[in-house]
């Protein structure tokens, strides 16, 4: 529990997934609302715009005929009585008549109105300076009867009410619009922490696994499908590592083991020789044991020099375009008496070039050259192939042999390995020749590679070109 | 000839001295970086062994202060095996470089090298006992029959002739014949001197070719038998 609060503590302080996860949702509903809301508000707007018009207009429609037919002083009367009425009834109505008689007047016109009402006639706006909100109106004009002379006829209604209500509609999209983002941000926080609980179950599994505890791996079954695809490469990951690690621990001891049977002998013989008084030939014999001895550490330390520094990214930097059948037969050359004691003869197929550190390169070309005559019988032949696949070029070296199992097959480059556990030790091969062949592969930005089939074994090794 | 070895771990600098000294060199010895680029700069050395890690001034410094007014030839020696101390080495002024851990042949190889360069002329033909040798025809002889030598063979036996009574290293040995200079795995020298031995000196009585254990093979005339408690 406690690495739990440990955990959500600092989920919460850094940017977690939770934390994005709800502000994302916030920033989709902030959108979407936004959308919504301004929809629905041109929608209301455009409804709303109408509203006084067709208020107006139904009034107008009302009242026409009766101001039409009317033409004298006593309708005049009923008129004005009838349009009081209906503008204490609705206090947003207002009606003004102008004419050139008093008598045939209505709402007490100031001359801002009758200004107003020699405009053209339809549907106008009026704003009074007494008033926030302008008037919609309807001029109409009607022409003179009987007594009455012709006269404006104004029906207007007060927007007020029409503004107030978009206003409040407004504010109650804004504010409804800030309670769903603030629901959707709380609510996909909430959300995101229940599904990343396989998650931290997981990163709990995972804290674990540490050294020396490689061996355990991270378990499926009880895990979403969504992390089936982390779990295993962290798993294949895990396993790689866990190789490594145990690759490293038991070349430590290889190593070890390396240096000190030279060590031994020399700290072993010397003793000897010193336990009583020799002839000066036996110090001799003694001290040249002994150079032999060190001469094998040193030709050890030289070449675990040259793969450390393989290790720690050497490329090879005097790289020259090379023909590579030509490196070749010049290390064909060097090997010539040894393959002429080995009675093994040497084909060379096909011809590439390629950008290369010829010392290097040769230094390769020899051990897997050696390695080749090693494990073939007299009278047989090694091929060299020499092959350009477009994107790189391959020489691959093969000899007749008994076939190597699959699993020691890409072993056989690292370090000290033998496919026989019982570290025969041959003079001057300490099992380090196709580590550096690899190592080599490496400074050129290219691989190796080894095959056997068909009672040939190939060792080779791909470079860029 | 004067040598300057500039070395501060004790007993390598008391070898180099030693066996230097065996050699036919005069030797001086400086254990740290100023008293070393003085030492340099008030003598005239033919050769400089400086070593890169010392007390005081480094050696590149001291190759630096020295190279600002001299151009003593000058070895580089060190313990890391790393391509840009070469590098740096060489760009600094350094006429040569050896890692540790070196051989001494491999030293007394290139200080002859070095000292070799100016002036010195090459041989065309050699002499020892009853073998002769001729280095334009690539024909030998002994006790006037010709050998019957390929052309690696001769190559060896005329990098062995052109430095007889000195003792090769293998590793200097592939350098100047096959122009391999590294370790291999492959024991080629051995088996190439095996070949020359058999038609050099298996008919004789007087043996020319001698292996020295650990070290490497000289071409010489003994008189005395025994004489490297062989």
């Amino acid at each position: 529990m406690c690495s739990k609060a440990v955990y959500w503590s600092t989920v919460v302080a850094s940017n977690s997934i939770a934390l994005r996860l709800s502000g994302m949702f916030a920033l989709v509903a902030l959108l979407v609302f936004l959308l919504i809301g301004w929809a629905l508000y041109l929608q209301v707007d455009k409804g709303l715009g109408l509203l006084p018009e067709a208020e107006v207009d139904a009034r107008y429609s009302v009242l026409e005929s009766q101001v039409q037919r009317f033409g004298d002083l006593e309708h005049w009367g009923k008129l004005s009585s009838k349009l009081r009425l209906l503008s204490e009834e609705d206090k947003r109505l207002r009606f003004w008549v102008v004419s050139d008689h008093p008598n045939y007047e209505f709402g007490n016109p100031d001359p801002e109105i009758r200004a107003f009402a020699k405009g053209p006639l339809g549907m106008r706006d009026l704003n009074l300076s007494d008033h926030d909100y302008p008037f919609k109106v309807l001029v109409s004009e009607f022409p003179a009867k009987d007594q009455r002379p012709p006269l404006r006829f104004l029906t207007a209604i007060d927007t007020e009410t029409f503004w107030q209500t978009q206003h409040s509609l407004l504010i109650a999209l804004i504010s409804l619009a800030a309670i769903g983002i603030a629901l959707a941000s709380a609510l996909g926080y909430w959300v995101a922490r229940i599904g990343l609980k396989p998650l931290l179950d997981l990163s709990l599994e995972a804290r674990k696994l540490t050294p020396p505890h490689l061996s355990g791996r991270l378990q499926l079954s009880s895990l979403p499908p969504e992390l089936d695809q982390f779990v295993t490469s962290f798993n294949s990951t895990l396993g790689r590592v866990e190789q490594a690690y145990s690759r490293l621990e038991s070349f430590n001891a290889d190593v070890a083991h390396e240096l000190r049977s030279p060590l031994t002998n020399l700290i072993g013989q010397t003793q000897v020789a010193l336990t009583r008084g020799r002839s000066a030939e036996h110090y001799f014999e003694v001290l040249q044991s002994n150079l032999e001895e060190l001469e094998r550490l040193r030709s050890i330390i030289n070449d675990m020099l040259f793969l450390a520094s393989a290790d720690q990214g050497s490329r090879a930097t005097e790289l020259t375009e090379s023909s590579l059948a030509e490196e070749v037969a010049t290390t064909l050359d060097y090997l010539d008496f040894i393959l002429e004691d080995a009675q093994v003869q040497v084909q060379v197929r096909g011809n590439a070039h390629a950008p290369i550190e010829k010392a290097h390169l040769r230094r390769a070309l020899i051990n897997l050259l050696h390695n080749a005559v090693q494990h073939t019988s007299p009278g047989q032949v090694i091929h060299v192939d020499i092959l350009d696949e477009g994107d790189h070029v391959s020489i691959g070296v093969t000899n007749p042999g008994a076939q190597i199992s699959g699993e020691h097959l890409p072993k056989l480059f690292e370090r000290f390995y033998r496919v026989d556990a019982s570290r025969s030790n041959s003079g001057a091969n300490h099992g380090l020749g196709l580590a550096i062949v690899k190592a080599i592969a490496l400074m050129h930005g290219g691989t190796v590679f080894a095959r056997s089939e068909h009672g040939e074994n190939t060792f080779g090794i791909n470079l860029p070109c | 000839m004067r040598v300057l070895i500039i070395e501060d771990e004790e007993k390598t600098a008391d070898y180099l001295h030693r066996g230097l000294t065996e050699q036919g060199y005069t030797t001086d010895v400086a254990r740290e970086g100023i008293e070393g680029l003085h030492m340099a700069l008030e003598s005239d050395y033919a050769v400089i062994i400086l070593d890169v890690m010392l007390p005081g001034l480094d050696g590149y410094g001291v190759l630096r202060a020295l190279r600002a007014r001299k151009q003593t030839p000058v070895i580089m020696l060190t313990a890391r095996e790393n391509v840009d101390d070469r590098i740096r080495g060489l760009r600094e002024g350094a006429d040569d470089y050896l890692g540790k851990p070196f051989s001494f042949l491999e030293l007394v190889a290139r200080l002859q090298a070095l000292t070799r360069r100016s002036g010195g002329h090459e041989p065309v033909q050699i002499s020892i006992a009853d073998l002769w040798i001729d280095l334009i025809s690539r024909k030998a002889t002994r006790a006037g029959a010709r050998l019957d030598l390929t052309a690696k063979e001769f190559s060896l036996l005329s990098v062995l002739a052109r430095r007889h009574g000195e003792i090769l290293s293998k590793t200097s040995i592939a350098e100047m014949v096959w122009d391999i200079n590294f370790d291999s795995d492959a024991n080629v020298v051995e088996v190439a001197i095996k070949r020359l031995r058999a038609k050099l000196d298996g008919p004789f009585e007087q043996k020319l070719l001698h292996t020295i254990r650990g070290m490497g093979y000289v071409l010489e005339s003994r008189v005395l038998e025994h004489r490297r408690g062989e």
